[in-house]
């Protein structure tokens, strides 16, 4: 109907009644009662087709983030979710590779329990075979249950008691084929690695479960996106900057037992060389204190409202930009 | 800001993983925990989460470029009707304007009432907005029942890339439109007052005079018109013959509309309130157009009444109060009647749309108008039928109410009301006729 500023649309003015009644036939007479009481069952159960279909995302989904949408079968993955599909098998495969690299049996739960032996260790290639697969079935099908069935086994293989320092499967004996074992920046880079392609693999897997509900809700219509190309350029450019950003701050915190040491060598050499060499600095309880300095400041950053302060400056340089 | 469920569930694994680590000495859980705490960091720090101060404003108030504000996002709407019929469409225009220097992914959300259908369009839009650039955002409702409806307000999120964090405001810009209940065209409803007014107009009152439709023959008069000598008859019969019209006069029409609680049994969209205002409308519309004078009562949980009155802006009032009923309350028609009865000319035609359920007082009530000489005609929508067909009654029990109703019916037709047990798929006209015995 053509529609006008104040002027209420009249319906149609023929004998026609059609549009009347929701679109059911009008007829002239009243139906028969009877014959349609007789055909009709006696149950007063409610019909399933009466009830409306509110679909929620589960808590998994929810999880997952995304736009609240409601459950649909994914549609085909369009362009970006197949990216991020092929992104996501990338990082599995590294982070399945470097759990194991950086992971051994011993101090596990199993190897407790076992011993050690063949059986343990076969126990500790199993979970971890099954948390890749779970990955790669649950990428595939764009089904979060998998995915958190993978993120558990592979959390689940790195809980170990590990004495403290860093201890790498191939770090020792015939097969440490890189001298990790007294490579100890090595060690360190494999571990900071380790953790930003496990952290990338949540956020990754995250986003074909993200994309793929904005997907299906771009094509039934019920989000309208504008300029799409630019909104994944941006998620883009941050899955490359935020890792590298996090494996830089890791690193830092990881180094603490030689940031510590150097700054304190300015005063004292002879307390520097103690430091470096202190048990609790080089444990992972250095890297608790290392974490905690990191992330002090970072609370004081907060403190001082600091986006807000990055943000109006970012205008009014933009501003100074636009007028010169 | 605010935190969704995936920035907790990432913080809490970091906090677990964090405190396993320290408690089993293990530096790789640490670490991973680590990155995890700088993955929210950065989300939360560097990804965008502007400050959303936002306004919101009419599009006739928008004055052009004054008081940019910092990180201000405006939202205007222009609805392309504010007065529209059931089944109608309304073209929403939202105009969204980034008044930053800087480029904002926005999340922008105009909340439409529940009832409505999205026929074209979205009202859900993600979109990166460019430094001092507006947007318009169109899309179309269905409005498939009537009432007062208000679209607004407009929820703005903006969040970082990874879906961690987000800022939400809502922007209070309403605008409120009406739907009014849609109207059958009805040809002729066999309402005729046998009581005339000072004024002739359009009505026809069932006794011979001065009109426009014919009401029968009989034979000349001195005095009476040459022009009304129907010569066939003369031509026939030998004798000359007049044609007599029947008197028309203005007449006043008191509609009354039952808008109790139960009134609305059955399906939203069908039910004895959807179906009484749909009639009342009709009909209002009809006896405006004939120039009679109409009057509406809606009762529910009070008593609802607009005077009698003519003329197009008459049916827009009607439209409106029809638009407005509510099914609530439980006033009975007899209340009803003891006010209204007072003020109407006696012998006006009066029409009631009720589903006649829960009142004790209907049979007296209706005693009441019968007995004043009132021209009463109930249209009775049946709940039961509308229950009936969504299945939400079995058989024995619809047998059962059925004869209570029509027990009931029958003891006030055997008053001399005009009733008609108005089944879903019968016509507005048809139900009509039947109800005067045509």
């Amino acid at each position: 109907m053509v529609t006008s500023n104040n002027q209420p649309q009249i319906p149609n003015q023929n004998n026609s009644t059609s549009h009347l009644y929701d679109g059911k036939t009008v007829r002239a007479a009243a139906p028969s009662r009877k014959k349609a009481a007789g055909s009709l069952k006696s149950s007063t159960e409610i019909p399933k087709d009466a009830i409306p279909d509110v679909q929620i995302p589960s808590f998994v989904e929810s999880l997952l983030g995304g736009p609240i949408v409601p459950k649909i079968k994914f549609l085909p993955p369009d362009k970006i979710v197949k990216n991020l599909q092929l992104f996501s098998y990338g990082i599995l495969m590294i982070l399945t590779f470097l759990t194991f690299l950086t992971t051994p049996s011993s101090g596990t739960v199993w190897q407790s329990i076992i011993g050690t032996g063949v059986i343990t260790d076969s126990i500790h290639l199993i979970i971890l075979t099954s948390a890749g697969l779970a990955g790669l079935y649950s990428i595939k099908v764009r089904d979060p249950r998998w995915m958190l069935a993978s993120y558990l086994l592979f959390i689940f293989f790195g809980l170990r008691f590990a004495s403290s320092q860093v201890t790498l499967a191939w770090g020792s004996g015939d097969g440490d084929v890189f001298d990790l074992d007294k490579n100890t920046w090595m060690e360190m880079f494999l571990v900071v690695l380790y953790a930003v392609s496990l952290v990338m693999y949540l956020e990754l897997t995250n986003s074909v479960i993200r994309f793929s509900m904005l997907d299906t809700s771009i094509k039934t219509n019920e989000v309208y996106v504008m300029n799409v190309k630019n909104i994944v350029k941006k998620y883009y450019k941050s899955i490359i900057i935020n890792p590298i950003v996090a494996g830089i701050l890791a690193t830092l915190v990881l180094s603490i037992n030689t940031i510590i040491p150097y700054f304190i060598g300015w005063f004292s050499s002879e307390t520097a060389l103690r430091l470096e060499n202190s048990v609790e600095l080089i444990s992972v309880y250095g890297v608790a204190i290392g974490s905690l300095v990191v992330f002090g400041i970072v609370g004081l950053l907060f403190a001082i409202n600091l986006p807000l302060r990055i943000q109006k400056y970012r205008e009014k340089e933009k501003v100074k930009e636009l007028k010169s | 800001m605010a935190w969704s469920r995936k920035s907790a569930m990432f913080a809490s694994l970091a906090l677990a993983m964090y405190l396993l680590g320290l408690t089993l000495r293990n530096q790789q859980l640490v670490s991973v925990a680590v990155v995890i705490f700088v993955f929210l960091t950065y989300a939360a720090l560097f990804s965008g989460h502007a400050d959303v101060a936002a306004s919101g404003k009419r599009a006739n108030e928008w004055e052009g470029e004054e008081g940019i504000a910092f990180s201000n996002i405006v939202a205007m709407r222009k609805l392309s009707s504010a007065r529209l019929f059931e089944d109608g469409e309304v073209k929403i225009t939202l105009r969204v304007q980034n008044k930053s220097a800087l480029s904002k992914i926005v999340e922008v959300r105009d909340r439409v009432p529940e009832v409505m259908r999205i026929k074209e369009g979205a009202n859900y839009i993600i979109m990166e907005l460019g430094p001092r650039r507006e947007t318009f955002i169109e899309y179309t409702i269905e409005t498939p029942l009537r009432g007062f409806y208000t679209i607004g307000p407009v929820s703005i999120r903006m969040q970082d890339t990874f879906g961690m964090f987000h800022k939400e405001k809502e922007v209070q810009v309403y605008d409120d439109f009406l739907v009014f209940p849609k109207m059958e065209d009805l040809k002729d409803t066999f309402v005729k007052s046998k009581v005339p007014k000072i004024f002739t107009g359009a009505v026809n009152i069932r006794q011979p005079g001065p009109g426009s439709e014919f009401y029968s023959l009989r034979e000349y008069f001195q005095g009476d018109e040459f022009r009304s000598i129907n010569w066939k008859a003369y031509a026939r019969s030998g004798k000359l013959m007049i044609n007599e019209r029947e008197r028309d006069a203005v007449s006043d029409i008191i509609l009354i509309v039952d808008s109790r609680a139960v009134a609305e049994t059955g399906p939203v969209s069908r039910n004895a309130l959807v179906y009484s205002t749909r009639a009342a409308a009709s009909l209002a519309k009809y006896f405006l157009s004939r120039r009679d004078s109409v009057g509406l009562v809606v009762y529910g949980d009070e008593i609802i009444s607009v005077d009698r009155d003519t003329g197009k802006k008459q049916l827009y009032v009607l439209l409106t109060k029809l638009a407005g009923a509510m099914a609530k309350g439980e006033v009975p028609l007899q209340v009803v009647v003891n006010r209204i009865l007072p003020h109407i000319n006696k012998g006006s035609p009066i029409i009631v749309l009720s589903n006649l359920e829960s009142d004790p007082t209907i049979v007296n009530a209706l005693r009441d108008m019968r007995a004043r000489n009132f021209d009463v005609t109930v249209l009775s929508p049946s709940s039961l039928e509308f229950e009936f067909d969504a299945r939400r009654l079995d058989s024995i029990g619809y047998e059962v109410l059925k004869t209570e109703r029509d027990v009931l019916i029958s003891e006030l037709r055997s008053l001399g009301v005009f009733i008609c047990d108005w089944e879903p798929d019968m016509l507005l006209s048809t139900a009509l006729a039947g109800a005067r015995g045509f």
